[in-house]
């Protein structure tokens, strides 16, 4: 008696092949059924910058969460497409294309790095698709490298600097060194921090770059004693600022001139703690801005994450609600339609009134400079804010990075 | 600042980097001397030290209690990996190991983020150490000159280890021929286990003390892995005395190099490693491949 088999090794076949290939036709029929709306983030979750990424990846998914709750925008649920690049500008290219080609991503944000960032913008027009930065620093994003598709809702490392300068008008600081992150953000900032410096006729008296990654800042702090400047003017992020501040403290620079930074982040103060104090800075966004819609964003996150949000958490949430106006004005995520209707948008913002403008698309905000304090209810030092400088004086000239007053 | 001072203060600090990269180095050539393994997981368990370091310093609130006891514990944690993982690889060639290394350092990467979330954390310097000295009127952090201290304790101790203790004895005699050892009576892989946990246990030890200067933080590992590489390829694989050379040497190059010529401080650690390279092929004191 010879055996029969039940099933023939054709319908096995495609038996295996429907249940290979059924969990991806079941999401794209599920995303199309709901038609979400499918915002991609490639994000340097890894690497020295990674601490930023982490805070744009919470800042987005709350946004996500809370605003699917109430049924996403124009109905359609928000999905956001999260890949680590690990900082790396390639990578970041290739998993932006990836998203496009294999998800049909049309939106993006996050990129975390200004040379990511770069690198994605002279492909936007080809993949039909808008960016909309929200913590992207480089000054050229908006200016010589500004492109139809890109916007950017954040404060950038020229009013940062701005910001910082106009506070120096004001302070009895009469000379300046400066140490950046040795990347297209850290030269652009200290670039545009010397040319107002040179305006304002302080003396800048040099400048040095360090790599990311520098683990031992003693030669850097050498050369900042050494300059016998007056103040040091700090563009540093992510893990290289938290070494350079814990160091310093070590080395008592504090005692011999004033620290400014061009950003101050909570996840810095919690990781230098009291070697942090005392330092002034702008801040792109702070827990502490008194403003209504701030007030409700602090009390939202409280309830989700027990703590109080950090620079690019807010900086996220503020991106995000560009976003969403600017999708419920356009109806839709074409490109061709979401463009102009971004174009000269105002929202009402964490940070006060951010007016996307048409020239360059730079978000038109508040500087805000601030100190960093001690104070009860806190196990970490926090930013307290000294001045808030109007947007007409904090965002440059259209399509330039150097301010003309 | 004089010149004289700066000189100084960048001699004693270059020796407090040294200290660092040798507790790396040093590790690293150990195990490749006894086991012939390039243990990839070096710089996540450095990482780790410094992880562990930063809990047990908020649990008892001592420095140096975090100091002794997560070297231990990352120590534990690289022999029982070599007992239950390494042991059973030791037929196979080289490639075995660079996998399953390499599969530890990013399983004890992702296990740190879990546990203490992707934020650095801050690990201040014992109170002993947290003020100031004055080198030629130019203030120094003591706890820099600790470390340098601490680093020179070390490099005698581990050297005393090497030379008048049996177990100095018996890794050095498997290093050199581990099969006549173990004709003659000698358990090698308890050898290879405790030399494995040793050298676990200083690269911990590196983090713990690595963690005030930079504070612990998750891409400690990535770029620490290549210092420590640098070095015992500049020293000789499997050299203890190359490794303490090659650490001073780099130390010493990244700090007045990355001070006269900022632009090219990426490039200097390269530059030495091949220049010693073209002239030993083997590393300063290895033996040529």
């Amino acid at each position: 008696m010879t055996f029969k088999p039940r099933y023939t090794r054709r319908a096995v076949l495609a038996g295996a092949g429907a249940t290979i290939a059924s969990p991806y036709i079941f999401t794209s029929a599920q995303a199309q059924a709901a038609g979400a709306i499918k915002i991609g983030m490639p994000l340097a979750l890894t690497g020295p910058l990674g601490s930023v990424g982490q805070q744009q990846k919470r800042g987005a998914e709350l946004y996500a969460k809370l605003q699917n709750a109430k049924g996403g925008i124009l109905g359609r649920k928000i999905e956001l497409l999260i890949e680590d690049t690990a900082g790396n500008p390639a990578t970041c290219v290739r998993k932006a294309q990836e998203m496009v080609e294999r998800y049909d991503c049309r939106l993006f944000t996050g990129i975390t790095l200004s040379s990511e960032a770069l690198a994605i913008v002279p492909k936007l027009a080809e993949w039909n698709s808008i960016f909309i930065s929200s913590d992207n620093g480089d000054g050229r994003l908006t200016a010589e490298s500004f492109v139809p598709n890109f916007f950017r809702a954040n404060t950038s490392g020229p009013m940062g600097a701005r910001a910082v300068s106009l506070y120096i008008k004001g302070a009895e600081l009469k000379s300046f060194y400066a140490l950046g992150m040795d990347y297209a953000w850290g030269h652009n900032s200290v670039q545009v921090f010397e040319n107002e410096m040179q305006r304002l006729k302080i003396n800048f008296i040099g400048k040095v770059f360090a790599p990311t990654g520098t683990k031992d800042y003693s030669t850097y702090i050498a050369k900042i004693r050494q300059s016998g400047a007056d103040g040091v003017y700090l563009v540093l992020a992510g893990d290289d600022n938290n070494a350079f501040l814990a160091q310093a403290a070590q080395y008592q620079l504090s005692s011999k001139m004033a620290l400014l930074t061009e950003q101050i982040e909570l996840v810095a103060l919690r990781a230098v703690g009291d070697a942090s104090l005392g330092l002034i800075g702008s801040a792109r966004y702070a827990f502490t801005f008194d403003t209504p819609a701030n007030k409700e964003f602090v009390a939202l996150w409280k309830a989700e994450h027990n703590n109080v949000p950090d620079t690019f958490e807010g900086e996220q949430w503020q991106c995000m609600k560009v976003f969403e106006a600017g999708i419920i004005k356009a109806g839709g995520i074409e490109a061709d339609k979401l463009r102009p209707a971004l174009e000269d948008l105002t929202i009402e913002s964490v940070k006060g009134k951010v007016l996307i403008r048409k020239c360059d698309h730079q978000g038109v905000q508040q500087g805000f400079m601030v100190k960093v304090v001690k104070r009860d209810g806190f196990d970490h030092p926090i930013p307290e804010v000294l001045a808030v400088l109007p947007e007409d004086r904090t965002t440059p000239p259209c399509n330039k990075m150097t301010y003309d007053d | 600042m004089s010149t004289l001072a700066f000189f100084l203060t960048q001699s004693v600090n270059a020796l407090s980097q040294a200290a660092l990269l040798f507790f790396l180095g040093v590790g690293l050539t150990l195990i490749f001397g006894i086991m012939r393994i390039v243990n990839f997981a070096h710089g996540a368990l450095y990482m780790l030290g410094a992880f562990i370091g930063y809990s047990l310093v908020r649990w008892t609130g001592s420095f140096w209690l975090a100091l002794v006891l997560a070297p231990i514990l990352v120590a534990l944690l690289g022999t029982a990996f070599e007992l239950v993982i390494l042991r059973r690889l030791y037929r196979r060639d080289a490639h075995a190991f660079l996998m399953v290394t390499f599969g530890l350092a990013l399983v004890v990467t992702e296990a740190v983020r879990l546990i203490w979330g992707p934020d650095a954390l801050q690990v201040p310097p014992p109170r002993l150490f947290s003020g100031v000295v004055f080198l030629l009127g130019e203030p120094f952090p003591t706890y820099r000159l600790f470390l340098a201290g601490a680093g020179a304790v070390m490099a005698i101790a581990i050297w005393q280890l090497l030379e008048r203790t049996r177990l100095g004895l018996l890794i050095r005699a498997t290093s050199q021929n581990a099969e006549m050892v173990h004709a003659l009576g000698i358990d090698v892989g308890l050898v290879r286990s405790a030399v494995f946990g040793i050298g676990c246990g200083l690269a911990a030890l590196g983090g713990v003390l690595a963690a005030p200067l930079v504070t612990a933080s998750h891409a400690m590992a990535a770029t620490v892995i290549i210092d420590a590489f640098v070095i015992v390829i500049i020293g000789g694989m499997g050299s203890f005395l190359g490794s303490l050379i090659g650490a001073l040497l780099i130390a010493f190059v990244q700090v007045f190099g990355n001070y006269y010529l900022p632009d090219f401080a990426l490039a200097f650690m390269y530059l030495v490693m091949l220049l010693v390279l073209v002239v030993r092929p083997g590393g300063l004191l290895g033996k040529e491949a």
